[in-house]
Formats: C-alpha cells, sequence, structure tokens
C-alpha cells in the first residue's frame, strides 16, 4: 500500500465538504431532539426534555401509521421497480433497431421534476378535471376518485413512484451487466449451461452489488418521498397517504413542532439503517448459499 | 420446443411489444403536460379531452420572457452542472483512494456520509438554514441564496452515492494496473486520469447523469437555502401555486421547458453506457 | 444525432436571447404622482440599499412586486428585492428568519390568521413606536385612519400599536349564478318544487334545497352543473379552513369552538367544538357533498373557484379574491357576467348577535399585511417601503387589477364603483357589511392546532369516521395539545 498521505488527499475533500455540510447539521438534529422546541408555545424556545420526545413518539400513533404505510408502499414499489426495471435492462442489452430511441423515452421520467411529476400526475387524476378519471367512467363505467377512496389513492401513489423511479433502476442495471466481464458466460455456454442455470448462477451472483445497491438506494428514497406525493393527494383522503416523509415534513413546517420533528427523523433513520441492516444480510447469506 | 428462428422472431416482437407498451405508459403523462401547457386557462376545465389541437402560445412566452424565469432556468443549469461535475472529480478521487489506500475508519466514514442521503429531510431544513445564513458568514456575505451554497448541499447527496457506485467499478481494475503504470514513472494523478477513468467510465458517467438529475429536480433544499439570486427552475414551479389559483398552463410549461436540459444532457451521455461493452474485453 | 442535438441548444439559446430583448415591455407603468421629493430626501441616508421581502406570488403582491416596487426604486434608490414563493414555504421562511434572528427578509407578508402567533413571539417591530422614535421617516401623507377595521387585526391589543401595514383584504362571500337564478323556467320549477321562490339562501335549509335542485335540474338536463361547490379536500387545510372559518361561525359556533378563557374545545371542558351545533353543522357540509360535482372531495380553494369559472356550479362559498375574476376574467372565466354576490346563509340568530350584540361573526375576512421582522438590517428603508404601499393614489388601480381594497377612500372612488357594478357589488358589500366579518382568532397556536384537527376533517369528509366522531376527537386531540403547549391546565 504506498503512501497513505496521498490517500488521505485525495480523500480530504469529500470529506471536508461532508463533514460541514453534512454531518454537523446532523449533529444539531440529533441535539435539538432532546428539547421541546415548539415555535408558538406558550413556553418559549427550547426546553430541555431528555428522551420525552422518543417516549411520545413510541406511544405516537399516527406516527407508527405511518411508518406501516410506508412500508408497505416501499414493498410495493421496490419489487415491482427491480422485476420491471431488471427484465427491461436485460432486454436492453441486446441489440435491436430502435434501442437508444426507446432507453431515452424510457429514461424521460427521471428528468421530470418530483414536484412536477407529482402535479402532472394530479391533473391527469382529478376528479372531475382529469382525463383518466372521466374515461374510466365513460368507456368502463368505473368510478375512480383519489380523493374519495384510499385504495385508489394508494394504488395511484404507486404507479406513480413506478413510473417515475423503474428507469433508474433500468439505468444502474444496465450499466451493472454491461460490466461484467464476458469470460465466465462464455464459459458457462461452452459447458452446456441453460438460460435459467446462467441467469441463477452467473448473473445474480455476479450483479448482486449492484443489485443491491440499487435496492438500498430505492428503499431510502421510497422511505423519504414527499414532494410527489404532497402534490397529488396531501396526504389524503383523511390519512391514508401520509406517509413517513410527508407526515414528518408536516410536524416541521406547519406544525412548527422542530423538536419532536428532529427525534422522529433520527427514529426514523434508525429504522431506515436496520431494515437495510437486516435486508443486507438476508441477501449475502442466499448470495453465500448460491455460490456454493 | 419451436425452431430457433421462430423463437428469435417471437422474443424480437415480444421485446417490440414490451418496449412500445412502456413507451405509451411512459409518454402518457408527459404528453398530458404538454397538452396543459398549450391550453389557455379556461380551456383547463372545457372537458378533459385528450386531443389538443390549439397551441396556448402565452403560457410559455410569459414566463419565459420574465427575466426573473430565465434566471431560474440558468442558475438550475449553473447548479446542476457544477454539481454533477463537481461530484464526478471528487468522487473519483475519494473512491481511488478508498480502494487503494488501507485508511483508518474507511468503514465508518463511508457509513455517515450515507446517513444524510437515508434520513428523511424535512429537520435538516433548519440547521442548515442556520448554518448558512449564521455561521459561516464573512461580514455581509453568507452562504445563503449563493449557487455555490446549493452545490454543497447537493454533494452531500450526490456523493455517498457515487463513491458507493464507482466503489465496485474501481475495485474491479485490477491495482497490478496502476503498479505498472508507476513503474513505468507515472504519477497518482496520472495513474487516474489515464487508466482509472477510462475504464470506468459508464459508471463514472452514470454517477454523473444521476447527480445531475437530482440537483436539477430538487426542490426542498433549494427552496429553504436560496431567495432571489440562486432561486432554481423546480422551487420556480411551486411559485405557480397561490390561494388566486394554480396558473397550471404556465406551470405545465415551465415544466416542459425544465425537462429540456435533462433531455439533452440525458441522450449526449448516454452512449458512455453502450462503452461499457468493450470493458470486458479489456479484462482479458 | 450529434448535430441536431445541437441545433436544439442553439435555438434555445437565440430564443432566450429574444425573450431579453421583448421582457422589460410587460411591465405595467404606475401612475404619476407628485412629492417626490420628500421620499428622495428621506431616503437619502439609504440609497443603494437593497431590501429583500418575501410573499406569496399572488396578484395583490405580484403588483407590488412589478409595479410598485420599481417605482419606488426610482423614487428612493432604495431597491426591492421580492421572493414570491408558495404559500407554506413563505410562512416557513419567514418563522425561520425571525425565529433564528438571521435577517435574511426586511418585510414579510403577514396574513391575518397568523399575526397573534407572530406577535405573541415578538417577531414584529413595532411600526407605532419607530415612527414616534423617527419622525423624518414618516411621510407627511401617511394617516393611519385612512385603513379600512381590517387594520385592527395588525395590532396589539393590549396597546394598539401597529405592527403590519395591510396590502390585501377580503371577504369570502356567497356567489351564486344570477343567469340561472333569474331563468324563468327555473324559477317556475323551484316555486313548484318547493313552495317559496328562488333567491339567494339565507338559511341553510334554503341553501340545502337550492343545491339539490339544481343538481337534479343538471341531471335531468343533461348539463355539466351541480348544486353547490365544497372546498372538501381530503389531504389539503384548505377543507379545515372552509369548515372552521366559514361554515361554524355560520351555525354560530365561533373562534373555532374553543375557549378562551380556559383553553378547551370539548364540551365538557366548557368549549363548543363538539357542541350539537357544531356536529349539526358538520353533518350539513359533508350532507353537501351530494349535491357537489366530483372534485369537491379533491378541491382547495383553486378547485373551487375554477368550479365555480367553469359553470359547473350554481352556488358556493368563495374567497373574494377568486370572486372578482370569476366575475369579470374572459380569460378564465366562463361565467364572466354571470355572477350574483351575497351574504352567506347563516343559522337563525347568527346576524342579530353580531349586529345587535356583537357577539361572534358571520364569516371570513381573509388578508394580509407587511410587516419588518424584527431582524431586519434595513429596518428604516422598509418602512419607507410600507407607507410607499398604503400611498391613496395607488390604491385605485391595484384595487382593480387584484380586487383588493385596504383604504376607506378606494371605495368612493368612481372608477372603483364603476369595477363594483362587473362584480355585482362585490365592493359595496365589503364596506358596508365587511364588519360582519372576522379574520381569524387571536390563536398564537393556529398553525399547530389547525394541523391537530384537520386530519378528523379529512376523515369525517370521506366517511372513515362519522361527523360527530370526528368532532369529538378532534375536540379532545386539542385539549390534549394546547396543554402540552402551555395553554390552559
Amino acid at each position: 500500500m504506498r503512501a497513505t498521505r496521498t490517500g488521505w488527499g485525495l480523500l480530504a475533500p469529500t470529506l471536508i465538504i461532508l463533514g460541514f455540510v453534512g454531518i454537523v447539521p446532523f449533529l444539531y438534529v440529533i441535539y435539538i431532539g432532546f428539547f421541546d422546541w415548539d415555535i408558538f408555545a406558550a413556553k418559549v424556545g427550547m426546553v430541555f426534555a431528555g428522551v420525552n420526545n422518543y417516549r411520545r413518539l413510541v406511544f405516537d400513533s399516527e406516527y407508527l401509521a405511518a411508518l406501516g404505510r410506508t412500508l408497505q408502499f416501499m414493498i410495493w414499489v421496490v419489487v415491482s421497480e427491480l422485476i420491471l426495471g431488471f427484465v427491461l435492462a436485460q432486454l436492453l442489452t441486446r441489440n435491436f433497431w430502435g434501442r437508444s430511441v426507446f432507453r431515452t423515452i424510457h429514461a424521460l421520467p427521471l428528468v421530470v421534476a418530483p414536484i412536477a411529476v407529482g402535479a402532472t400526475w394530479r391533473l391527469f387524476t382529478i376528479p372531475g378535471f382529469g382525463p383518466l378519471p372521466y374515461y374510466l367512467d365513460k368507456w368502463f363505467g368505473i368510478e375512480y376518485s383519489i380523493s374519495r377512496y384510499a385504495g385508489h389513492a394508494f394504488t395511484t401513489i404507486v404507479l406513480m413512484d413506478i413510473w417515475h423511479w423503474t428507469p433508474f433502476v433500468t439505468l444502474t442495471l444496465v450499466a451493472g451487466l454491461t460490466s461484467l466481464p464476458k469470460e465466465p458466460f462464455e464459459q458457462a455456454l461452452v459447458d452446456g449451461a441453460n438460460r435459467w442455470q446462467v441467469f441463477r448462477y452467473l448473473t445474480l451472483p455476479l450483479l448482486t452489488p449492484v443489485l443491491v445497491t440499487t435496492t438500498f438506494i430505492r428503499i431510502m428514497d421510497a422511505l423519504r418521498v414527499v414532494d410527489e406525493v404532497w402534490m397529488l393527494t396531501g396526504g389524503g383522503p383523511g390519512t391514508s397517504t401520509r406517509f413517513v416523509g410527508l407526515h414528518i415534513w408536516l410536524v416541521v413546517f406547519p406544525k412548527t413542532a422542530y423538536g419532536y420533528g428532529a427525534a422522529m427523523s433520527l427514529l426514523t433513520l434508525y429504522f431506515t439503517i436496520v431494515l437495510s441492516w437486516l435486508l443486507f444480510i438476508a441477501i449475502t447469506q442466499s448470495g453465500r448459499q448460491t455460490a456454493s | 420446443m419451436a425452431s430457433r428462428p421462430l423463437r428469435k422472431t417471437l422474443s424480437g416482437v415480444g421485446t417490440y411489444l414490451v418496449w412500445i407498451f412502456m413507451s405509451v405508459f411512459t409518454l402518457l403523462p408527459v404528453y398530458w403536460m404538454f397538452v396543459v401547457s398549450a391550453r389557455s386557462r379556461v380551456e383547463l376545465f372545457g372537458g378533459p379531452n385528450l386531443i389538443q389541437t390549439t397551441f396556448f402560445a402565452e403560457n410559455y412566452l410569459k414566463p419565459l420572457s420574465s427575466s426573473t424565469y430565465r434566471g431560474y432556468l440558468m442558475n438550475s443549469l449553473i447548479i446542476a452542472t457544477s454539481n454533477a461535475v463537481l461530484v464526478m472529480i471528487l468522487a473519483v478521487m475519494a473512491t481511488y483512494a478508498l480502494s487503494r489506500y488501507r485508511l483508518k475508519g474507511d468503514e465508518n466514514i463511508f457509513f455517515w456520509t450515507i446517513t444524510n442521503r437515508m434520513a428523511p429531510p424535512a429537520v435538516f431544513l433548519l440547521p442548515l438554514f442556520l448554518l448558512y445564513t449564521r455561521v459561516i458568514k464573512i461580514g455581509e456575505w453568507s452562504l445563503f441564496d449563493t449557487h455555490i451554497g446549493i452545490i454543497l448541499v447537493y454533494c452531500v447527496f450526490n456523493l455517498p452515492f457515487a463513491i458507493w457506485l464507482l466503489k465496485g467499478a474501481i475495485d474491479g481494475i485490477p491495482a497490478e494496473l496502476d503498479e505498472a503504470a508507476l513503474v513505468d514513472g507515472a504519477n497518482t494523478f496520472t495513474v487516474i486520469v489515464r487508466i482509472i477513468v477510462p475504464l470506468a467510465a459508464p459508471t463514472i458517467a452514470i454517477s454523473g447523469i444521476l447527480s445531475w438529475i437530482f440537483a436539477w429536480n430538487e426542490y426542498l433544499f433549494a427552496a429553504t437555502l436560496t431567495s432571489v439570486n440562486a432561486r432554481t427552475i423546480t422551487t420556480g414551479l411551486a411559485e405557480f401555486v397561490t390561494v388566486t389559483g394554480t396558473n397550471w398552463g404556465q406551470m405545465a410549461a415551465m415544466a416542459v421547458v425544465a425537462i429540456l436540459p435533462g433531455l439533452l444532457f440525458l441522450s449526449l451521455v448516454q452512449r458512455y453506457i453502450v462503452t461499457g461493452l468493450t470493458f470486458g474485453a479489456v479484462k482479458e | 444525432m450529434k448535430a441536431r442535438l445541437l441545433t436544439i441548444l442553439g435555438l434555445i439559446v437565440v430564443l432566450s436571447m429574444l425573450f431579453t430583448l421583448s421582457g422589460s415591455a410587460l411591465a405595467a407603468q404606475p401612475p404619476q404622482q407628485e412629492g417626490e421629493d420628500w421620499w428622495a430626501k428621506a431616503a437619502e441616508p439609504f440609497k443603494g440599499v437593497t431590501i429583500r421581502g418575501v410573499s406569496e406570488s399572488t396578484p395583490p403582491s405580484k403588483y407590488a412586486a412589478e409595479v410598485l416596487a420599481p417605482a419606488f426604486e426610482k423614487a428612493t434608490g432604495i431597491k426591492v428585492e421580492f421572493e414570491t414563493t408558495s404559500w407554506d414555504q413563505m410562512y416557513d421562511k419567514e418563522i425561520k428568519d425571525m425565529e433564528a434572528g438571521t435577517g435574511v427578509y426586511d418585510f414579510v407578508y403577514i396574513e391575518q390568521d397568523i399575526v397573534y402567533a407572530y406577535l405573541d413571539r415578538k417577531f414584529l417591530v413595532n411600526i407605532t413606536q419607530m415612527m414616534k422614535d423617527k419622525p423624518e421617516l414618516v411621510w407627511p401623507g401617511y394617516n393611519p385612519n385612512a385603513f379600512t377595521s381590517f387594520v385592527d387585526y395588525f395590532k396589539d391589543p393590549a396597546t394598539g400599536d401597529l405592527y403590519g401595514v395591510p396590502m390585501e383584504a377580503f371577504i369570502k362571500v356567497y356567489l351564486y349564478r344570477k343567469d340561472l337564478f333569474e331563468d324563468p323556467e327555473i324559477k317556475a320549477a323551484f316555486e313548484k318544487e318547493y313552495g317559496y321562490p328562488l333567491a339567494p339562501a339565507v338559511n341553510h335549509k334554503q341553501y340545502a334545497d337550492i343545491a339539490a335542485f339544481f343538481t337534479k335540474w343538471g341531471k335531468d338536463h343533461n348539463m355539466e352543473l351541480w348544486g353547490t361547490t365544497v372546498q372538501a379536500n381530503t389531504g389539503h387545510p384548505s377543507s379545515f379552513y372552509e369548515m372552521f372559518e366559514t361554515i361554524l361561525p355560520s351555525f354560530g359556533v365561533y373562534n373555532w369552538g374553543i375557549n378562551m378563557d380556559n383553553w378547551k374545545a370539548t364540551v365538557a371542558n366548557g368549549g363548543t367544538m363538539n357542541s350539537d351545533r357544531a356536529k349539526e353543522a358538520f353533518a350539513f357540509w359533508v350532507g353537501m357533498l351530494k349535491y357537489a360535482p366530483p372534485e369537491a372531495t379533491a378541491s382547495t380553494w383553486d378547485e373551487v373557484a375554477a368550479t365555480f369559472a367553469a359553470g359547473r356550479a350554481a352556488q358556493g362559498w368563495v374567497y373574494g379574491e377568486n370572486a372578482a375574476w370569476i366575475a369579470t376574467d374572459e380569460t378564465r372565466s366562463k361565467v364572466v357576467g354571470k355572477v350574483g354576490v351575497a351574504l352567506p346563509p347563516l343559522y337563525a340568530g347568527v346576524l342579530e348577535d353580531k349586529v345587535l350584540r356583537n357577539k361572534g361573526y358571520i364569516g371570513y375576512y381573509d388578508g394580509g399585511a407587511y410587516g419588518i421582522p424584527h431582524s431586519s438590517k434595513n429596518k428604516e428603508a422598509a418602512l419607507l417601503w410600507l407607507q410607499w404601499i398604503a400611498r391613496p393614489d395607488f390604491q385605485v388601480d391595484w384595487a382593480i387589477k387584484a380586487a383588493r381594497v385596504t383604504e376607506t377612500a378606494t371605495f368612493d372612488d368612481p372608477r372603483l364603483k364603476e369595477f363594483d357594478k362587473k362584480v355585482d357589488g362585490y365592493f359595496t358589500l365589503l364596506k358596508e357589511k365587511g364588519f360582519l366579518f372576522a379574520g381569524a382568532p387571536p390563536f398564537p397556536f393556529h398553525a399547530t392546532i389547525r394541523e391537530v384537527i384537520a386530519p378528523f376533517i379529512y376523515k369525517g369528509i370521506t366517511g372513515e369516521m362519522s361527523t360527530a366522531d370526528a368532532l369529538d376527537q378532534a375536540a379532545a386531540a386539542v385539549d390534549a395539545e394546547l396543554v402540552r403547549l402551555g395553554y390552559g391546565k
């Protein structure tokens, strides 16, 4: 190993930026989480509350419900996007006429701002003014209202997220697939392996790092989603699409409960980390089995 | 078992069917956004028909002729591109360091850097606001409402992901290649630029694209940490939502305009993903 | 491929250059005024200073930003930088700024419903005091009595000192389709079915009858017409606002049903939020949904205005700032010239309570002011700006462009009277009956408690809870939260 000074030197700018703009605010959030800080409370200012915020969170039914909904959402969305993205990535590695056109179209949702995605889908699905409910009613007699029925709202949000983020999965998997070394595959064909065996014992394991990265990113982002959901349903009908990211946003901004919001964020982060850790173990375990 | 040519045709047809279906699914909302941008306010609730024959150009002209909105577009361009470039450079450097050097505590560093990306953003706005307006201050100048301020914040989100992505790619480049070059008299800089970058190009490109896209589309932090000078087009979109009615037409028009640079960027950089096909051969 | 992309890029660059040239022509010119030398002299020490303000991007603010601000800069040399943003962003940023004392903004938009919170936290500069301390900054033409009663909302109740200069004010009125109400065929059919003549509803029973009638009429005649609008968004506080600021007062339940002596909302503890009357109100309002178009459950004030402007509703509760463009702007409304304005329908005794005993109020007085944050670094320059926007010679044009009136003299201007005819006397109503309406109650915890109550309202609308249960649970939650915040025991 070469002079570690060069190593630290290369790493330094990154560390400085992340330290100042990332870690310092993070520490401040941890600090605030131990206080009662409601901007418009009768007792002004920050009042030390120890772990009271966290204790309240454990019994906060709204928060727990939001977590539950978000988990549901996340599972639906990540599984769908992984499967769809993988299939599409496979298709994209083959060469066919019009491939780059399709690839560009497919990646289009990624370059639309989440707030615009929410706004567009809202205009598309709003009862009374939008085409989707109108034509569903006119052609199929189905009453579709995202502001009335929780199920409709949830399904629409899942679809919207799949629409928006599958290209992300596709692109990263394409990068992964194209970076795979060729010899193992050539060797496998020579050895007479069929498509399924190649997939199961070669592609999947070799692709695992990229798959894991992509899955984790999607999980983290799904657990953090705010703008799109806010634009589309505001968390409604009722609170049926109030996911935890949106819930925290509502607690911090309009409700101006800074201390409680900080604690909530940290607790949510903790859950996210635990979840990711469990998944990581699960994947590497199964990976170990496959390798043998 | 059908004959090979037939199976090939079927899979070919299948591929096209899938892609056509996906394209329609993808384009429908975008098409709708375009239709909305072509309608005047009165037309918007004149019935949800999908076909548009007239084009209400004022939706585009009004915001575009305002120097404020042009400024927003410019700011977005500056911020997103600078951020993408910065992230790509720093990420390559950092990942190379993590990959080739044994640095104490690098696992922990990694973990801490990811947490910011994982946590719900809402609460971080307050400490960042305070940091930018109070702490990092030189006389009258502060990081609030500056391009560099936002670029730095976006680094916090994009760098960890870029490093994560690149780690796999750079680890996959055998260290012997570096050794060989160093023996030949090259310094670390040359090794990175001449050997690492070309071989890891597709992954670098992807991380660049995704950083650019993230920076271009980000709303929450840009809205909080900018005011008039560094405001981006995404926060500009939110301005159309008011008490006296959302000007959906203009908002959609600006959203359409906001897609164009992204689309351009995307199509220009896409080729680097394809370059990866030759990567396998080099590894011989 | 590359060449094509470069051509597109080039086109974009050229187009944007073209627009640079056409940009300036669109700014309107402010009216001419005399006595400019006072302003230039008073602003002498602050020449070249830039003051920054945050506001929502509504027409009144836009007018201030596009017309009044450039004129101000011309007269004083002080530059005004206007950050216009969305409703929630504006609140968040100004609160953050004032809370942290960071001095980012020199003037902020104070909506009437948040002013008590700001006063409580001493976020704002006492304008009356500042004018006493620095008479050289007080414009000779400034008259504190020129404002309508709306200015009282921005005064400290204890001292009467002013903390904000009003810049917009509206009342939420009852709009109805004049053309439909005056149609002979419709009138005959209505009278036949209900036994009394068709006229703007004065009580809730009439309102319900009319709503039912028009919904049926719309269906029978294959029209996209329903009997009423309902601002019942199931995920946005706008539904809470219509319920608590418009419907409840019209039923005689005031101040959100919160008892301001002991800070309790439940009937058991002395409040009225879950009283029988309140439950009747909520049930009535949710019951109106069956006479409203499908977008009602997705409607904020935005969609309500759009619904009425599209001709989809025969009556509705609509904010004044929307009423004006619905009645006059043909680029946005399909019912220009067909709009009638009236006082909202009321429960028996509510009007008498207000007129005879000055108790309660009949509806919502909306609006806002500009104030100076305590943390501002350019308070003097900001003070000049606030007096500038209060100039009487600017008021009429501003009123016609943005339908807002904050000074009594504006009502008598002939140009406004002319405009008033087009909006069926909305301004006359505002002038003569404005005192019946009230802004939000003096709660420093306005936004926090709204967030506590809103989810229950949403669930009452969707039917997830009965309306009675929703109010019961909301009131209980409010009691608990108020104690936690330090109000009451």
